[in-house]
């Protein structure tokens, strides 16, 4: 057991050291782009609250950090959330995405919120604002079904 | 003296164990690869219809292990399909066929990759299955199946909403609900 207090110090080295390595923080400074959601398809006042507070954060340009997400090794947690998130769907970039894939997001959209699957529970676990109600879950899914239908028609 | 020697130790061993998971990655790289250089060459083959019938084979794959409830194997047909298109040759195509391939190759590819990675959640692959059946059939529309194929409905999936997708058989196995309903559906269209 002598081996313990020494890997201790070692831990707590390195802690120290990751503190001074913080990943490229994701913000946009307030700048809209021409592809984004809102610049491409319909989106609702409330509609655009709710994806803002529990979406954005990981699917968009712009994260509004935490205090605690200064604090190393959470920042590179969080980034590579973020970076997932965004690979996966990026509203701040919505109009690169090709017709099909747009349909496509939007289904997606809808299964992940009937499903709970999105938001993230690790997530809304420290975000509870983040949670969406069942009122909520009815505005996004009919929402995205319409958006996707309005798609499919102007094909 | 002792303590530092096993804090070492302790570091090494946790270098080594990140290494060997590199290592085994790669190799893991490799081998698929190498599968994927195999299947390119066996197809070699001139139309549209003959270079899809990889995709095809690897797509009804997945179809025929949802409507066995079997998430492993819709997974690993899904990473042949990822690696598949991968392979994809384009050149018997003409540029009005390319445009379209490429356009439904960048959807139907994250929708394999998403099959591939998720198993253990058949419901999720599921989903991701009936945006792919919508790809692979507009795939099919434009290029022709070289085989006859089933364009088949599901009325009762996802809370009556239903789902499409493509058969082998004229007889029905339904992927959206498994063994559970494995008859339900019938055929819309047949394709050549």
């Amino acid at each position: 057991m002598s081996w313990i207090k020494p890997g201790l110090l070692i831990l707590l080295i390195v802690m120290l050291i990751i503190q001074f390595i913080q990943p490229t923080r994701n913000l946009d400074n307030g700048q809209v782009l021409s592809v984004a959601l809102t610049e491409v398809v319909d989106v609702p006042q409330n509609v655009q609250a709710i994806l803002q507070t529990s979406c954005y954060n990981c699917h968009s340009n712009n994260t509004l950090y935490p205090w605690y997400s200064r604090i190393q090794p959470v920042s590179w947690w969080m980034a590579s959330h973020i970076k997932k998130g965004k690979e996966e769907l990026n509203f701040s970039e919505f109009g690169n995405y090709s017709n099909r894939m747009r349909e496509s997001k939007l289904k997606s959209i809808v299964g992940s919120v009937e499903d709970g699957t999105m938001p993230l529970p690790s997530f809304t676990w420290m975000h509870v604002k983040a949670k969406l109600s069942n009122e909520e879950k009815v505005l996004i899914i009919n929402w995205a079904t319409k958006t996707r239908d309005s798609l499919s028609l102007n094909k | 003296m002792k303590t530092l020697i096993s804090s070492i130790a302790l570091s090494t061993f946790f270098f080594v164990a990140c290494n060997n998971g590199n290592q085994t990655t790669k190799m893991d790289k490799n081998t698929s690869s190498t599968s994927t250089v195999d299947q390119g060459t066996k197809e070699d083959l001139k139309t549209a219809a003959g270079s899809i019938s990889g995709l095809l084979t690897n797509y009804l794959q997945i179809k025929n292990a949802l409507s066995k409830d079997n998430d492993q194997e819709a997974a690993t047909a899904a990473k042949d399909m990822v690696n598949a298109f991968g392979s994809f040759d384009k050149a018997a195509l003409t540029t009005e066929q390319a445009k379209v391939y490429n356009d439904i190759e960048e959807d139907a590819l994250q929708h394999a990759t998403h099959i591939a990675d998720n198993s253990g959640k058949i419901d999720h692959q599921r989903e991701h299955f009936e945006i792919l059946s919508k790809d692979i059939y507009d795939l099919v529309k434009e290029m022709g199946a070289g085989q006859k194929l089933y364009y088949t409905n599901c009325p009762m999936y996802n809370n009556n909403k239903g789902a499409n997708w493509l058969s082998e058989t004229k007889e029905v196995q339904n992927p959206y609900l498994g063994q559970s309903m494995p008859t339900c559906g019938t055929v819309k269209e047949e394709l050549n």
